[in-house]
């Protein structure tokens, strides 16, 4: 309170006031912007609208508005889709049977949890049923919901005849259940593993339309790392397949890096820069490099040392896998907050058509 | 509103807002009318859609800036400067509007010999008396005007306020005066003016004012240029003139202004004076003041020639004139308030009405509270806590009441004060030990009740309730009949003489509903006045009698309710621009009034472009686009004799100011302004400047009201550098009552800010959106800083002075909480009004919270000592 | 039943908010905050949940320091925003619900008993408009007056402001009005002044255009907004090749196991 107290003696026309109000003055007009001390937002002194701020850098767009229930989704769906897909293969091309039944209740439980996760976003149980109402081709969620209605009811078909077989024998109409089952989880199971890439390209936030073209593929190798990972730790680590389909997206995954961070567009920044980037780059290294060098390292030397090598891959992927989709949302809020992206000149779309895909 | 009443005759808006549409340049000063009269602004913006220019003259630069062609930055409290510089211009090149002038202006009129102007004695008019500090305007008056009043002050009587002021009939027979239609004599008012004008030039302007000659000298030309036979303008005030210590004179210097360039009673033109709540041109008719009665009739003050009747008639009656018909609208009233009870023998119960005293405007009785002289109070429709200024010494003096009484919506802040007040927070008051028994009584809301709004272009407008009130909320109405009866019965009871008039009194309006609701429309009815025999409604002020055959409770009003079952006010449905036939516009639902001048001498448009009213030769009447601010049927060419005549009769067909004696309009104020015939610039009782033109710095007449807890900043304080300014913003209302407790209009403005000019910010390091502390002699408060050029200081007279700006509307209550502006303030009173001066102060503003509690209060005492 | 529009004329707009608040009132809409923003007059910042007619006080700094006496140098200007109601609308397209409609005045409207609070729209809106409750849950914009059209009333804000700032009528009519309002501002010396309607986006033009001077980007008026579902196809097909070299990976890697029968670790 001492300045408050003190008497400032500044009789109007002390020739000190004038001084240093005409040395503002001359500042002004020079740089056309205020720094003295008291001066806070960059350039003024008080918040301005311009074409570079815009209005005062508040945000145009609206964040997503999605808390951690669609990230686990993401990461749910992309696991049990890819589970499911690999199970059925497994089963057609007559791998062993234990191998296909894990596979088959991976695909069972994600078909369990998936819907779980998003009544939980939703708030209410009735709620999820307008999903139900209509089906819109052009809109992702819609698609996306009636393929998780598919693939779950398919994947549990699947998992459930299988183990009645398993305990009581085969019969026909098991059998048919069974097959039934597994085909459609399959087929659900492909799409279902990477539309939720669509989910978000398919939107107005910069950071995620503007990898619109390779998110699908990006969350299908992630899906597909996770579920080999979850397979193998589940005990099936002498399978070569498992192996060369944990390599593959491995290596996938570490290609998809190196292009984001061979790449230099602002709209990927938050890919990059800050907590958000911090965590792109640590899913990234969890799901790309680090398991291609294990699994590559896990070939060589005797059978316990690959097992345990193929062990710590599969929970890098996994692990790779959850943090990847958490990342990518943060990084669509942080996206969202920038309030220069959607003023830039050039439309994401144009800068698509001649961005390097 | 002296301002205009003294110079036109009626204080009211002369014109409607609509008619702004017409106009070719229009002036908004003391006014932010694009946020403060948001709806009325249209026709501005309709105006500018169709060409006319916008000038807007403010302190800052604010959203009707924004839409203004021309803003002019001035120094807080300069108007009267830049002001008459521009009457200087229109005489200095001739701009006036000479026939306009020569014919419907006192510009002829010759003045006597022992008046002196204050360009001759320093700041002072002739009569100047030191002591009583105040004027004897005697040599004022008119060459050859009979002196007519007995008293020593003609006009001016020793106590009361101004509103019950000379209307132009007491101090001298003013029909009785010498003129030279040459304009050439030197004591001529038009030659006066001049000389008076002669030192208010551009260059006077920039130093002073602090605006640059080019810019001034483009706004002249602009508004000036846009006045004549075939074009008008107009000119937009509201408190930004009104709140000084010489509010009324700046309003004269627009009326003189707008007189020269002959801008009223003409379509586009005239002074609009944008009035405050929805119903304020309302409480000024049928006043809420207390030294007139309805329809601008004084209060009989306690002086001789106010003991009989007679005296009374004779002072305030005038030979020639509306106010020739002074005894009938009196009586009229006095038949209304008193029915049969008022006769002839009684005098009409004259001696029943209260003498006023002393000075019992809002801060008269407020200091007497302050000092323990009152015991109770009714606070209906007001928030003085907040509202007031030197709110600290406002609410503590309620703290000395035995009871007070608050009808409000919302717990007001004057409610809350024994509570909540800064004074408990600082330790000075403290519920223990207020002894104030407090009634908050619930209020019924605008649209929960019947009755009229007489808006601020003296428009009344009807409605009914939409809904009935919550609770135990009731009307005023219902609230005062009920109160009333209550009295009535306890007088009827109690046989003294004293009662008689209360037992006198008309108190028999019908009620209806479960909570006996007394019927409003019968109150209007009364308002415009029934023939005592046949109970007929009157219908125009014409009907009125002076031998108590008519009742009447407004003679203004008359008409507004002809016929039983006909209330114009109800009406909805505008036939034309001016908006006839949506309500009722006193007089005579004249939508701009004094239009006879909008017509040459000879009855007939100055031109096709801006005709209004004229002459129409076949029907031998007045017709036009409004109804005749005139007698009908009054031809242009019959002759005037004010010199012998009576009535309006001796006006003639070609005397516009039908309520001034010589029907003319008033350049030059012979009676009636306590602080002068010509508006003169003074500094505001607290500045930075010396008064560039007088050794005399502030208004001689003004009341400071000054004592230990009513503190003034010296002149050159450096402890207070900065002018301080207050205002409104459109987000909110006034004191907050109607706007701070809702949540829609509190998200839009919810905290009080201060705004300054980054200059100012760069030299004191205040951040913006930080807090700074804003002192003056009587408190020290807190705001948010805002810096924006916006504001911006102005060079005056070499130097650079800073402008700190502050809205008022925030208090201790409601949803969005901030500190009273007001306890910055000082009480003041203009001499005509007595209104304070919110507009232009002396404060500091330091970075950093204010200090809280006991250092706050030892803080405040300290200042209390030592003030100037 | 016409296709109605409203333009948005922000150089007859004062800055009164009688249509923010005349929006609150007719909707019934929660209040917005009690946060001083320091953002000029704007205290609610920005068309949401709780704001669906916002006006935008644009205080483009001048020089400071020119201060002194230059009245010239200052520019305040205030705009009223709102649901452009786009032709080809994200949110709408987005809706997995079907609660999004297009009114039969060519508005888009969300049917508050359908929407289940999915927040996707949020995320298809190229103009940060729609946005979910908090408390609530579910989405919230601009209905565009739909049961007040429904009546033949003007829609609350338009009907509010006093100096037809916001313009409501036939969207051809209006498309004229604009063009010819933009030319008589040139003529009288204002070239800024342009019309705000993204015709030449995918979003194809939209309900509510405005007219505005400067640079829109000024008012938080993307330059280029597209409408997200030109995405789709792009993305669709990355989804494609994904679910193929799944599909044909997986076979090729267990086709080539040679011990797949019996791979299984004890
Ligand atoms: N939204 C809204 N509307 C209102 C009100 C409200 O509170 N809110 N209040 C109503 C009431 S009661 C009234 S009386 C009217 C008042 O209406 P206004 O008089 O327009 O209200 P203010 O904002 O107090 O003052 C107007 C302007 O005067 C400027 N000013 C300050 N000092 C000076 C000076 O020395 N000279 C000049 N020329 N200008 C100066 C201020 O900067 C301000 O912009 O508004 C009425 N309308
Ligand atoms: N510093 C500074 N001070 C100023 C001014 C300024 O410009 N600067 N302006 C001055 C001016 S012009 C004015 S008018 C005053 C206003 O000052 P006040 O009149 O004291 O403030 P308001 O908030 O208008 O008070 C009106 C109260 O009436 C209540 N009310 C509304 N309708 C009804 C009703 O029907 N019945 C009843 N019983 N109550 C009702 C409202 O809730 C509100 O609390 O402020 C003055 N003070
Ligand atoms: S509140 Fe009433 S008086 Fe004030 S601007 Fe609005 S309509 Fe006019
Ligand atoms: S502006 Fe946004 S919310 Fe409005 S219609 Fe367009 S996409 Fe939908
Ligand atoms: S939040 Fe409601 S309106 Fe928005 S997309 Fe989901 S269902 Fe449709
Ligand atoms: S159209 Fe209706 S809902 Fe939309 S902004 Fe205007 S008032 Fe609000
Ligand atoms: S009501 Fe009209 S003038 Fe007022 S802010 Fe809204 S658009 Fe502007
Ligand atoms: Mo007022």
């Amino acid at each position: 309170m001492s300045d408050l107290l003190r008497l400032r003696d500044m009789d109007v026309g002390d020739p000190r006031r004038e001084q240093r109000l005409e040395d503002i003055r001359r500042e002004a007009e020079r740089r056309g912007k205020l720094q003295v001390v008291s001066t806070r937002l960059a350039g003024a002194p008080f918040p301005q609208a311009s074409p570079d701020t815009g209005y005062y850098g508040i945000p145009l767009l609206k964040q997503p508005p999605w808390t951690w229930e669609i990230p686990l989704y993401f990461f749910v769906g992309g696991a049990a889709g890819a589970a499911a897909v690999i199970g059925a293969i497994a089963d057609y091309t007559g791998a062993d049977r234990e191998l296909v039944q894990h596979a088959r209740w991976i695909a069972a439980a994600g078909s369990v949890i998936s819907p779980a996760l998003l009544i939980a976003d939703l708030g209410r149980p009735e709620r999820f049923l307008a999903m139900l109402r209509v089906f819109k081709p052009q809109s992702p969620m819609s698609v996306g919901v009636w393929t998780l209605l598919g693939f779950s009811s398919g994947a549990a078909a699947a998992a459930f005849a299988g183990f009645l077989s398993d305990r009581y024998g085969p019969s026909l109409p098991v059998k048919v259940l069974e097959n039934a089952g597994q085909a459609a989880s399959m087929l659900f199971g492909l799409p279902f593993s990477n539309y939720t890439g669509v989910l978000i390209g398919a939107t107005a936030i910069p950071v995620w339309n503007h990898n619109a073209g390779y998110l699908p593929l990006h969350f299908a190798a992630s899906g597909l790392g996770a579920a080999v990972g979850i397979l193998e730790l589940m005990g099936h680590r002498k399978s070569r397949a498992l192996q060369a389909l944990g390599l593959g997206a491995a290596i996938f995954e570490s290609w998809q890096g190196l292009r984001i961070e061979s790449r230099s567009h602002d709209h990927l920044d938050p890919l990059k820069h800050g907590p958000s980037g911090l965590i792109t780059r640590t899913g990234g290294v969890l799901s790309g490099p680090l398991p291609t060098l294990l699994r590559v390292a896990s070939l060589f030397g005797g059978e316990r040392r690959s097992s345990k090598l193929r062990k710590w891959a599969s929970w890098s992927a996994i692990a790779g896998s959850l943090i990847t989709r958490f990342a990518w949302v943060h990084a669509g809020h942080v996206s969202a907050r920038d309030w220069r992206l959607p003023l830039k000149d050039r439309s994401p779309a144009h800068q698509q058509l001649q961005g390097s895909h | 509103m002296p301002g205009l009443g003294t110079s036109f005759g009626r204080g009211g808006a002369t014109t409607a807002q609509q008619d702004l549409s017409n106009a070719d340049a229009i002036l908004i000063m003391g006014s932010s009318m694009a946020e403060n009269h948001p709806v009325g602004f249209q026709w501005v913006m309709e105006a500018r859609e169709k060409g006319a220019t916008i000038i807007h003259v403010d302190p800052r630069f604010t959203r009707t800036s924004a839409m203004a062609d021309i803003w002019v930055p001035l120094r807080a409290g300069s108007d009267i400067i830049f002001l008459g510089a521009l009457v200087h211009y229109v005489l200095e090149n001739s701009r006036e509007f000479r026939d306009y002038v020569v014919s419907y202006t006192n510009a002829s009129t010759i003045l006597r010999k022992d008046f002196r102007d204050t360009e001759d004695l320093d700041g002072f008019f002739s009569g100047w008396n030191a002591e009583k500090e105040k004027y004897d305007p005697e040599s004022w008056l008119y060459e050859g005007a009979p002196k007519k009043d007995s008293s020593k002050a003609p006009g001016h009587s020793e106590i009361g306020g101004g509103h019950g002021k000379d209307r132009g009939g007491e101090a001298q027979d003013a029909g009785k005066y010498e003129s030279d239609p040459t304009l050439q004599h030197p004591r001529c008012v038009f030659q006066v003016l001049k000389r008076h004008f002669e030192r208010y030039t551009p260059e006077m302007v920039e130093r002073y004012c602090g605006v640059p000659q080019d810019v001034f000298l483009k706004a002249a030309e602009a508004f000036t240029s846009a006045s004549g036979p075939a074009k008008t303008a107009a000119i937009c005030y509201a408190v930004g003139w009104t709140q000084h210590s010489k509010g009324v004179q700046i309003i004269r210097t627009a009326a003189i202004l707008q007189l020269l360039l002959g801008n009223i009673g003409r379509p586009g033109g005239g002074i609009l004076a944008l009035r405050g709540h929805a119903s304020i041109q309302g409480s000024t008719d049928i006043p809420t003041l207390y030294d007139i009665l309805p329809g601008y009739l004084p209060m009989p003050f306690f002086e001789t020639d106010s003991h009989k009747l007679k005296a009374y008639f004779k002072k305030h009656s005038a030979r020639t004139g509306l106010w020739s018909g002074f005894d009938k609208y009196f009586i009229s009233l006095m038949k209304a308030y008193y029915g049969d009870g008022a006769t002839k023998d009684n005098h009409w119960g004259f001696h029943w009405l209260p003498r006023v005293t002393g000075d019992h405007s809002h801060f008269g009785y407020w200091l007497d509270m302050a000092d323990g002289k009152l015991d109770g109070l009714f606070v209906m429709g007001q928030n003085p806590a907040v509202g007031a200024s030197n709110g600290r010494l406002e609410r503590k003096a309620l703290s000395k009441l035995k009871w007070l009484v608050v009808r409000d919506m919302v717990e007001t802040e004057t409610a809350s004060f024994w509570y909540a007040s800064p004074e408990v927070e600082r330790g000075e008051l403290s519920p223990e030990t207020i002894g104030t028994e407090i009634f908050l009584f619930p209020a019924a809301g605008t649209a929960e009740k019947e009755g009229t709004f007489t808006n601020t272009q003296r428009l009344l407008q009807y409605r009914e309730k939409a809904v009935d009130p919550p609770g135990d909320a009731r009307s005023e109405t219902w609230f005062m009949y009920h109160l009333g009866a209550r009295l009535k019965r306890k007088a009827t009871n109690d046989p003294r003489p004293r009662n008689e008039g209360l037992r006198a009194l008309t108190w028999n309006y019908s009620t209806h509903g479960k909570h006996a609701e007394p019927s409003a429309e019968e109150v209007l009815k009364e308002i415009n006045g029934y023939h005592v025999a046949s109970r007929q409604q009157l219908t125009h002020i014409k009907d009125l009698q002076n031998d108590g055959s008519t009742a009447c409770g407004a003679w203004i009003y008359c008409g507004v309710f002809p016929k039983a079952d006909y209330n114009r006010a109800l009406e909805r449905k505008s036939k034309d621009l001016l908006g006839h036939g949506w309500g009722f516009a006193w007089p005579n639902d004249c939508r701009i009034i004094y239009n006879r001048a909008s017509a040459r001498p000879d009855g007939q448009p100055w031109s096709e472009r801006k005709k209004l009213v004229w002459w129409d030769p076949e029907k031998k009447e007045w017709t036009g686009l409004d109804n005749a601010d005139y007698e009908k049927t009054t031809s242009p060419d019959t002759p005037e004799n004010v010199r012998q005549g009576h009535g309006t009769e001796a006006l003639g067909g070609a005397r516009p100011f039908t309520l001034h004696p010589d029907g003319l309009g008033w350049l030059y104020v012979p009676s009636g302004l306590k602080d002068g015939p010509l508006p003169t610039h003074y500094e505001p009782l607290e500045s930075l400047v010396e008064n560039p033109l007088y050794t005399q710095q502030t208004n001689p007449a003004a009341n400071r009201k000054k004592r230990p807890d009513n503190p003034y900043a010296a002149p050159h304080d450096a402890r207070f550098p900065f002018i301080l300014t207050t205002y409104r913003l459109t987000e909110h209302h006034t004191a907050g009552g109607m706007s701070r407790h809702l949540s829609h209009l509190s998200e839009l403005q919810p905290e009080l800010f201060t705004e300054v000019s980054p200059e100012l910010a760069a030299e004191l390091g205040l951040q913006h959106g930080d807090w700074a502390t804003i002192m003056t002699p009587r408190s020290v408060i807190e705001a948010r800083v805002m810096v924006t050029t916006r504001m911006r200081p102005l060079r005056i007279n070499g130097r650079t002075v800073h402008q700190v700006g502050l809205p008022y509307h925030w208090g201790y209550g409601g949803q969005v909480k901030g500190d009273v502006v007001n306890d910055l303030l000082v009480i003041s009173e203009e001499p005509n009004v007595r209104i304070m001066e919110t507009k232009a102060l002396v404060c500091n503003i330091v970075p950093g919270p204010r200090p809280r509690k006991r250092e706050a209060r030892d803080r405040l005492n300290s200042y209390e000592g030592q003030h100037a | 039943m016409s296709v109605t529009a409203f333009l948005t004329d922000s150089t007859l707009c004062i800055g009164c908010k009688a249509c923010e608040v005349a929006c609150k009132e007719w909707n019934g809409i929660s209040e917005d905050g009690l946060d001083w923003s320091g953002f000029s007059y704007d205290n609610t910042e920005a068309v949401g949940a709780s704001t669906w007619r916002h006006v935008k006080f644009v205080e483009e700094a001048p020089l400071p320091g020119f201060g002194g006496n230059a009245a010239e140098h200052n520019s305040w200007s205030f705009s009223s925003d709102v649901c452009k109601h786009c032709e080809q609308a994200g949110c709408l397209e987005a809706c997995p619900t079907g609660s999004i409609v297009r009114t039969e005045f060519g508005g888009v409207f969300i049917q508050p008993d359908i929407c289940n609070g999915c927040g996707y729209c949020v995320t298809a809106c190229p103009f940060g408009v729609v946005e979910r409750d908090q408390k609530d849950g579910r989405a919230f914009k601009c209905t565009f007056c739909y049961d007040r059209q429904k009546v033949g009333l003007q829609p609350a804000c338009a009907k509010a402001c006093p100096t037809e700032s916001i313009k409501f009528g036939e969207i051809e009519d209006l498309r004229r009005e604009a063009q010819s309002r933009v030319e008589e501002l040139h003529r009288r010396g204002m070239d800024d002044a342009a019309i705000y309607d993204p015709l030449d986006t995918s979003v194809e033009g939209t309900h509510a255009f405005f007219i505005v001077r400067g640079d829109p980007r000024t008012y938080n008026l993307p330059p280029a907004p597209e409408v997200p579902t030109t995405y789709l196809k792009k993305s669709w097909r990355s989804s494609a090749i994904a679910a193929g070299l799944l599909l044909g990976g997986t076979l090729v890697a267990f086709l080539s196991d040679g011990n797949r029968s019996d791979g299984r670790g004890r």
